[in-house]
């Protein structure tokens, strides 16, 4: 599903990752671990195409990241994200913020979706109106409507408490079940328990 | 809608840009209006009574000017005059006012200055313009060391003369120490006006003629309130709009985040812009409406207020109107759009890392 080789990145002249390659296997669930400051949250951003690596080649889904035509419809369609700190746009709606990243053809998705993370009574608030657990799974909702084949989360669970923790994860283990490919970069050694591989970063490098 | 979501749901922001952008808007308006309504009174003054102004010779400014009245009774002879009267104006303490225009003019001059009750001056006696007889309820008044008697008050479109007052040519050649500033001709024939022109030059070669037409237009303190008026309308201008654009891109720089999250969720450069482009275009509209609106009502109102006297006045030409306009959403939409385009250059997750620090 993803094949990176020899990825490294500078932020100015500081090298934060150093000639990383290997796999992502279509539906697995992938532990990106190691201590903050590790480089898991720049190899995160660069393998979900937000952030161009200084050097090293990216496919996936067997294309070549920076030969992408049209990157916008590529990460509306196949990839999804959850962030640490959800990032809903806080002058729409809940169903407007998943509406805003869904597919024409998968706005019917919307209403199931909420329904399946328990949160369609909340539709018609504001991002300010909920909890953090409840913002967290309105943001799992955004990376689930459009049905992508990868999601990424970046600690997604760094501002929850240990029960909607709980929540979070079993939702990313239900979309594996599902056939999505999901990588979670955290410091939380509780996702063990849901991961099918686990890559453990220091300094920049894959131990 | 999305851009009209976006505005709504954060009303500081947008209050801010909005009054910002009304009050850069209205200082332009009404410096400039306040101005060219000053000089558009002080030359329908002089235009709506004659054809030629007489001055004298070398002095650019009819305060200073001192033209012989003796010349009316040669100027009358002429072919084609149908009137001339001269005229005085100066300004001085008036009572407890600090300072006020003085109307000399020759008897045949009174009936411009409509009488709203008394009588037309007699020597000694003057007549007060409407807002300046709410000033005094006594019979004299005291005008440069000279006790007047108050024989009427009078009404004029023209807000600097209901400012002031009117007397006879003797009085006022006493007060200010001329014999007139300037005497007007009218004609019954506007093709004879330039010769007419020719013929009083030669009566005299202290003075100096012009139809006032070219008169108002290349009158020196016309040329100086124009000019000063266009450096700090144009200054007032210039700021505000680079106050528009900072505001603009102060507030874009604020939403980095929101950008690097709609382009991560595979959200176009052109839909960022596009939502962007018509948020700016409503917010920067309706703030020039409303700075209008308010221009217009602030204009309405100057000549009512009596600490004015109405002396200031503005009128709000239609093309300053439009090129405010045009200005004002290119620099809103310069100020957005620039720092949103080079933003949607940069990697998404950047873009949500700044938009956090
Ligand atoms: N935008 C950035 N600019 C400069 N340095 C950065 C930036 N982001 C991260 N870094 C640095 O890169 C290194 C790796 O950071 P990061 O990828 O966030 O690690 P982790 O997510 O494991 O905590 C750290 O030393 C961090 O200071
Ligand atoms: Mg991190």
């Amino acid at each position: 599903m993803i094949q990176a080789s020899n990825i490294s990145h500078f932020y100015g002249s500081e090298q934060v990752l150093f000639d990383l390659s290997f796999e992502i296997k279509s539906g697995e669930f992938l532990f990106l671990s190691g201590e903050s400051g590790s480089g898991k949250s720049t190899l995160l951003s660069i393998l979900s195409t937000l952030l161009k690596p200084s050097m090293g080649e990216l496919l996936i889904d067997t294309e070549a990241v920076d030969k992408i035509k049209n990157i916008d419809y590529f990460r509306q369609s196949k990839i999804g994200f959850v962030f640490q700190f959800h990032y809903l746009i806080n002058y729409l709606s809940v169903y407007e913020n998943i509406a805003l990243a869904a597919m024409d053809n998968k706005k019917e998705n919307i209403n199931r979706i909420l329904d399946e993370l328990g949160i369609l009574e909340l539709s018609s608030r504001y991002p300010n109106e909920i909890s953090g657990g409840q913002r967290q799974r309105v943001a799992v909702a955004r990376a689930l409507v459009n049905e992508p084949k990868i999601i990424f989360a970046d600690e997604p669970t760094g501002s929850l408490d240990s029960k909607n923790s709980t929540i979070v994860y079993g939702l990313l283990a239900e979309a594996v079940k599902n056939g999505t490919t999901v990588v979670v970069a955290s410091h939380d050694m509780q996702i063990q328990n849901y991961a099918t591989k686990i890559i453990r970063l220091k300094d920049g490098q894959i131990l | 809608m999305i851009s009209l979501k976006a505005l709504s749901k954060n009303p500081f922001k947008s209050l801010l840009i909005f009054s910002s952008i009304t009050i850069a808007v209205m200082a332009i308006f009404l410096i400039s209006s306040v101005s060219q309504g000053i000089i558009g009174m002080f030359s329908k003054m002089i235009k709506t009574d004659g054809d030629i102004i007489i001055t004298q010779k070398g002095i650019s400014d009819t305060f200073f000017s001192n033209v012989n009245i003796a010349l009316m009774d040669k100027i009358d002879k002429l072919e084609h005059v149908t009137t001339s009267y001269a005229m005085i104006v100066g300004a001085s303490p008036i009572g407890h006012i600090p300072i006020a225009g003085i109307y000399g003019t020759s008897a045949n001059h009174f009936s411009h200055y409509k009488l709203s009750s008394g009588k037309y001056p007699n020597e000694g006696e003057v007549i007060l313009g409407e807002n300046l007889a709410k000033q005094f309820t006594t019979k004299n008044i005291n005008i440069g060391n000279k006790n007047f008697e108050i024989s009427g008050t009078y009404s004029s479109e023209i807000g600097f003369e209901e400012g002031g007052v009117v007397m006879n040519m003797g009085d006022a050649g006493n007060l200010f120490n001329r014999s007139a500033s300037f005497i007007l001709v009218s004609s019954d024939s506007p093709n004879e006006i330039d010769e007419i022109v020719k013929k009083i030059s030669n009566l005299n070669s202290e003075i100096e003629v012009k139809t006032t037409q070219n008169f108002v237009k290349e009158y020196n303190q016309f040329k100086i309130i124009e000019n000063s008026s266009f450096v700090i309308s144009t200054l007032a201008f210039a700021m505000g709009l680079m106050g528009i654009a900072s505001v603009m891109s102060m507030i874009v720089n604020s939403r980095k985040e929101e950008f690097g999250i709609m382009r991560a969720l595979g959200k176009s450069r052109f839909f960022i812009i596009k939502n962007l482009f018509f948020e700016t275009l409503i917010m920067s509209f309706s703030a020039y409406l409303f700075a209008l609106f308010l221009s217009f009502g602030i204009l309405a109102l100057l000549p009512h207020i009596e600490m004015l006297q109405g002396y200031v006045n503005g009128t709000l030409s239609l093309t300053s109107a439009i090129y405010v306009l045009a200005s004002t959403l290119f620099m809103a939409l310069l100020g957005s759009l620039f720092p949103a385009w080079i933003a949607s250059k940069t990697d998404p997750i950047l873009l949500i890392n700044q938009g956090c620090a």
